[in-house]
């Protein structure tokens, strides 16, 4: 692996973040965007054990409605990291519909006084109503269809460490946009960095008006990925592969997943990414996925540990 | 409620009454509620004012009470029909219809009677049930609309569902024909309002589909799903010859639909509801879920061709569509929270806001929510004239003040903090005063 990246030689600062919560990307400008990936590259090249436990005594709460363990454990690494109090809650759908309104379960944690909230939940906005009610920190570990701002800020990180820059870059986002938390805090990350950004989707998985978030939009992924630097592939649910919004996988594939033919048209050292979990032989041929000088799937999640640091840390400093 | 038992005299008094293309400044005497002097206001009054609790009234407006053609109960107890009364008196709604969809539904003969009869007021019918067009109003069978209409149900709907169903729709609408009685029908293609997976569970569309739903990650439904149900109903009004009624109009396209069905003859009246003429789907960016309404608010070209289609007449009627909710169900994720705000308090300042916006005449306006409703259900509101019980409200068309949720008796509005003018004053029903702040004047 050819990184263009070097150690700094004196620690970037933390990073500056405008609100005491990340709820989304939209909204952030480029400062804090480029403050959290310089300081989370720091980390990200640091021997863990070397990290001063800065945040001792800080406690915070992993509170996630829904399943997801690569996120929940990159939070709470993260966070452990750094000397925090780490606490796994995952609270169970069906308890909620027991009867405990989301805003009682949500009262109930802020009365044991938590400094942070990390909160996954299968609605769109719900982080942002935590925050409205709650006087901790917020940050949102995916909302719904809404946004994964982490996520958006690992995979740039992960883009700037292999090519060695973001802005100027042409980068595809392709798969289930309509329904995907990460295509959307993508494409505003990427967007305020000043990339180019072209979203590939079947017309049934293209949201409306995608285009007025300034982007390029494509049905046809050869076209897309026409010289691009990087190629996001997104998840596609199983239950939309069979006649609802893709008549099926096989088509799905032999159009939108990426083999080595498409990736032929893209620049000659394009890398791949996904956020995972990938379905082999849909979104993405499988020796593509295994394929360390143009994947970075692996990359992405090692990286995610750093960008929550660097974000846990960012969130504790504008508490201040 | 009664401030002192002397007879009431209002002077200078602009007395608006659409039904009787009456816009006259005039002195008023109330007297053991009759109307017992209702001459101009530049005639001397032959009489004593000290006899009198004689208020000047001038550059305020006495109307007929507010027809409110679609409110939800959301339930037939003490309480709420309390609440509610207190609340629509205050705002000067003194007649309103009452949807179906509530607990338990009115979609059988016996829930419309114990509703009538619960809510008897002053001797005076207040509330107007309609009965549900389908059992259940579920959209498969057609409810006992003959027994209903027999028992008071002034008109038949399944609001706020939509009939899907072409041949249910067919067979309603010609039995209400042969009834005689409107059908009203919230159009919206629930098919096509979400999101359908293989395992055909149903992800039901949050707001209007475009650009903010988009951003926001909010399952949207896009504005075709209201004129396509319109323009099928049409042809099935067309076939059957009902009167039928579209609720809560929220898109250009259905505006510009019952436009050409009005100059082809067909028997259709349509109206909205303040949100749809004041908001647009702007509002929900920061998930409130006090915006979270049905229909969903539109973009702003469609809250214009609302406003404009009041302002030619293509809308007949504006109603509050209120739908009072409790925190329980509104302070949630935007998905789970519920469908629905309150309205009726703040039906008469939206209404009256229009004439900062439109070249319209007040009396045009008022028209909108007194005399067309009651046109509309064939229902009589009484005529403001000497010898008639005194029927009618009061406000100043010109106060301005900002709208406080924590001073409205039902919740949420959509409204918190906007401003707007007009305020009632007082309330007469059937020769009672049945809210009086006059004396604030």
């Amino acid at each position: 692996m050819n990184k263009i990246h070097k150690i700094n030689k004196t620690p970037p600062p933390i990073a500056t973040l405008n609100s005491k919560n990340l709820l989304s990307i939209e909204g952030m400008n480029k400062l804090e965007i480029n403050s959290i990936l310089d300081r989370a590259d720091y980390f990200a090249d640091l021997d863990p054990l070397k990290i001063i436990k800065t945040l001792n005594g800080y406690v915070i709460l992993n509170v996630f409605f829904e399943n997801s363990t690569r996120t929940r454990v990159s939070f709470e690494l993260a966070g452990r990291r750094l000397g925090a109090e780490v606490i796994n809650i995952s609270v169970d759908k069906s308890s909620i519909k027991k009867g405990e309104s989301l805003l009682d379960t949500a009262n109930t944690l802020s009365a044991m006084k938590p400094n942070l909230l990390i909160v996954r939940h299968p609605e769109s906005g719900a982080p942002k109503l935590f925050s409205d009610y709650l006087n901790c920190s917020i940050v949102n570990a995916g909302d719904g269809r809404h946004e994964h701002p982490t996520q958006a800020l690992l995979d740039a990180l992960t883009i700037r460490r292999r090519l060695g820059r973001i802005e100027g870059l042409k980068i595809a986002i392709c798969g289930d946009i309509l329904n995907s938390r990460v295509a959307r805090s993508n494409i505003h990350l990427l967007t305020t960095l000043g990339v180019e950004v072209r979203c590939i989707a079947p017309p049934t998985l293209m949201p409306k008006s995608l285009e007025n978030l300034g982007v390029n939009c494509f049905n046809s992924l050869k076209d897309g990925i026409n010289n691009v630097n990087a190629i996001m592939l997104l998840r596609l649910q199983s239950e939309r592969m069979s006649g609802t919004e893709s008549p099926s996988k096989r088509e799905y594939y032999r159009f939108y997943g990426l083999d080595e033919e498409k990736l032929s048209m893209a620049h000659h050292d394009a890398v791949i990414m996904h956020p995972g979990p990938m379905n082999r032989g849909v979104e993405i041929a499988s020796s593509l996925a295994d394929n360390e000088d143009r994947s970075l799937i692996k990359t992405q999640v090692e990286i995610g540990v750093a960008i929550r640091m660097a974000t846990i840390e960012a969130v504790y400093n504008a508490q201040k | 409620m009664h401030k002192n038992n002397n007879p009431i005299l209002l002077k200078n008094i602009r007395v608006i009454d659409a039904s009787q293309n009456l816009d006259q400044e005039m002195n008023i005497i109330v007297n053991n509620g009759i109307i017992s002097y209702f001459e101009n206001s530049k005639k001397n009054i032959p009489f004593n004012e000290k006899d009198f609790r004689s208020i000047n009234c001038k550059d305020k407006i006495l109307s007929p009470g507010i027809f409110d053609l679609r409110v939800y109960l959301n339930e037939t107890n003490n309480e709420n029909v309390s609440i509610l009364k207190n609340a629509a008196v205050k705002s000067g709604v003194l007649k309103m219809g009452i949807l179906p969809f509530q607990k338990p539904l009115l979609d059988n003969p016996i829930m419309i009677e114990h509703l009538i009869e619960k809510t008897n007021f002053n001797n005076d019918k207040f509330f107007y049930p309609y009965g549900g067009a389908t059992k259940e109003l579920k959209g498969n069978e057609i409810a006992e609309l003959g027994l209903m209409a027999e028992v008071g149900a002034i008109g038949f709907t399944d609001a706020p569902n939509c009939i899907q169903d072409s041949l249910v729709m067919r067979r309603v609408m010609s039995y209400a024909k042969m009834l005689e009685k409107p059908i009203l029908q919230n159009p919206e293609d629930k098919s096509l309002a979400g999101l359908t997976a293989s395992n055909s569970t149903t992800i039901q569309g949050e707001m209007n589909e475009g650009e903010v739903s988009t951003r926001l990650g909010l399952v949207g439904i896009p504005s075709c799903a209201e004129v396509m149900i319109v323009e099928r109903d049409l042809r099935l009004a067309e076939l059957t010859g009902v009167h039928y009624h579209v609720s809560n109009v929220s898109t250009k396209e259905t505006v510009e639909v019952i436009k050409r069905a009005k100059l082809n003859g067909i028997k259709i009246t349509c109206d909205t509801s303040p949100p749809y003429f004041s908001l647009n789907e702007l509002e929900l960016s920061t998930y409130d879920t006090s915006f979270k309404l049905s229909p969903p608010l539109r973009n702003e070209e469609d809250r214009i061709a609302i406003q404009n289609a009041i302002f030619d007449n293509t809308i007949d009627v504006i109603t509050s569509d209120h739908k009072p909710m409790s925190n329980d169900t509104k302070i949630l994720p935007f998905t789970s929270a519920s469908t629905g705000a309150s309205g009726i308090e703040t039906l008469l300042p939206l209404t009256l806001n229009l004439l900062n916006k439109l070249d319209v005449s007040i009396m045009n306006i008022l028209k909108k929510i007194t005399l067309n409703p009651s046109k509309l259900l064939k229902v009589e509101i009484p005529k403001i004239k000497s010898n008639e019980k005194a029927n009618f409200i009061i406000f100043d068309p010109n106060e301005q003040y900002l709208i406080n949720k924590n001073s409205l008796q039902t919740s949420p509005t959509p409204f918190h903090g906007r401003p707007v003018q007009g305020k009632n004053y007082m309330s007469m029903m059937n020769g009672e005063i049945v809210f009086d702040n006059l004396d604030l004047l």
